[in-house]
């Protein structure tokens, strides 16, 4: 920019050097506008608020995954439940906890048979820390310290449940154990 | 009347004669000094008054000035206060103050100091500055994150936009940083004493002392912080005037050239 200007100023036999010092001016005011116009992009990649990982094993072999039959998982508000929450395996399942409170209730269904339906009430209960990511996700939350309980009623199907991970950060690995 | 005229003939012969004693000399020396005026040049920058006045998000004064020192060399600093709302819309309803993921005001004071070259040759009797200059710059701010909501890209729980998040109104005061700054700009003296000036700023952070859980996204006197980079650009069209304080002949370049003779004389 600054050369281009330089050059421009320099054809002095050929117009008037004040005239010629203006269009200068004109010249770089226009490059100056163009060149604070340059800036990142605000989008968000790499940053997004976690998922609990559930893990269900069975209770005889705690090393040993288990199946949940036709498990079925809806997230539970004191209005009532909500939608259930797609999973793509029956020995593990992802699931949203809520961002707006310390605790999230859950309704596990275990189907064995038409008539043999299962249900249980499983209750995560964390701290929640929201975390400054980056300018173009703003704030994410974490979950930290991490509990989880089964609502006794008269037949229960998870026998116990154990806190693998207490820290929720990433997805990679499941943070509760689920045995049944 | 004959005997008179040549008698003026002889007169005028030895007039001419006496002219003629010295050589002609075709390279005389220039005796007039060229004096320039030296001083205090003093203004503000349009532009942060004028973004002012036109948008409701933002406030900012700069003052600008420099001092001449040699015939190319100015002392130079700006003097700025400035105010910034930002919001970076990602919810439901962009354009709009509650699509915001966030938003915050910084607020605070800077200062810059250093030096700028002009490269600029003027002709007799101009004033005027293209130049190259550096700068130590250091602004002491505060940031209030106004409000905020977290960034979730599963929507089970919150359907119809971000939860909100459950501090809001946080002020993270107390907050400084330091940066080097390169500086490209002209100044023209449009009337006597009145320049005009225009100048584009490529900023380089060496220090800056962030919030807990949360960034300098926004810095007075240097603008925007973008992510993973230390870098940032400014600008400025600034109006001054300058306070002669004495004057200074202009020192003679060793490199300007003789005048070269024309080509075609003739035409």
């Amino acid at each position: 920019m600054f050369y281009f200007l330089y050059s421009f100023i320099h054809l002095r036999p050929f117009v008037d050097n004040m005239k010629n010092f203006k269009i200068g001016l004109i010249v770089s005011l226009t490059l100056i506008l163009s060149f604070s116009a340059c800036e990142k992009d605000d989008i968000c990649i790499d940053a997004d608020t976690p998922r609990l990982v559930i893990r269900f094993y069975d209770v005889t072999d705690t090393t040993e995954f288990k199946d949940v039959q036709n498990l079925v998982v809806r997230g539970l508000l004191p209005s009532g439940p909500k939608d259930t929450i797609p999973n793509a395996a029956l020995d593990s399942i992802v699931i949203p906890l809520r961002t707006d409170a310390n605790e999230t209730s859950f309704a596990l269904t275990r189907q064995l048979s038409i008539d043999d339906v299962n249900i249980d009430t499983l209750t995560i209960s964390y701290e929640v820390k929201e975390v400054f990511k980056s300018r173009g996700c703003g704030f994410i939350v974490n979950y930290d310290a991490l509990q989880a309980t089964v609502k006794t009623d008269d037949s229960v199907w998870i026998q116990e449940t154990r806190i693998t991970t207490p820290l929720v950060e990433n997805t990679a690995s499941a943070h509760v154990k689920i045995l049944h | 009347m004959s005997r008179y005229c040549i008698s003026l003939l002889f007169i005028l012969l030895a007039t001419v004669a006496f002219g003629q004693s010295e050589p002609i000399d075709l390279n005389k020396k220039d005796t007039v000094i060229y004096k320039q005026p030296y001083g205090l040049r003093a203004g503000v920058d349009l532009s942060r008054v004028l973004v002012s006045f036109l948008e409701d998000n933002y406030t900012g004064l700069e003052f600008v000035g420099d001092y001449r020192l040699t015939q190319k060399l100015y002392l130079a600093g700006e003097l700025g206060n400035e105010k910034k709302t930002i919001g970076i819309p990602l919810g439901n309803e962009i354009n709009d103050l509650d699509g915001d993921l966030y938003q915050f005001t910084a607020s605070g004071s800077y200062i810059k100091l250093g030096i700028d070259y002009n490269t600029y040759g003027n002709w007799y009797g101009e004033q005027n500055m293209i130049y190259v200059g550096g700068r130590y710059a250091f602004a002491t701010f505060s940031q209030t994150l106004d409000n905020y909501n977290i960034f979730n890209t599963n929507r089970y729980w919150n359907p119809d936009d971000f939860a909100i998040g459950a501090l809001q109104n946080q002020e993270f005061g107390g907050l400084n940083a330091s940066w080097l700054e390169f500086v490209v700009g002209i100044k023209a003296e449009m009337f006597k004493n009145l320049y005009f000036g225009a100048s584009a700023r490529l900023g380089f952070l060496i220090t800056n002392k962030d919030p807990e859980n949360f960034r300098n996204l926004f810095i007075p006197g240097f603008n925007k912080v973008t992510d993973e980079s230390k870098f940032g650009v400014g600008y400025n069209y600034s109006i001054s005037y300058l306070i002669p304080l004495y004057k200074k002949a202009k020192e003679p370049e060793e490199n300007e050239l003789p005048e070269q003779p024309l080509e075609n004389p003739e035409n």
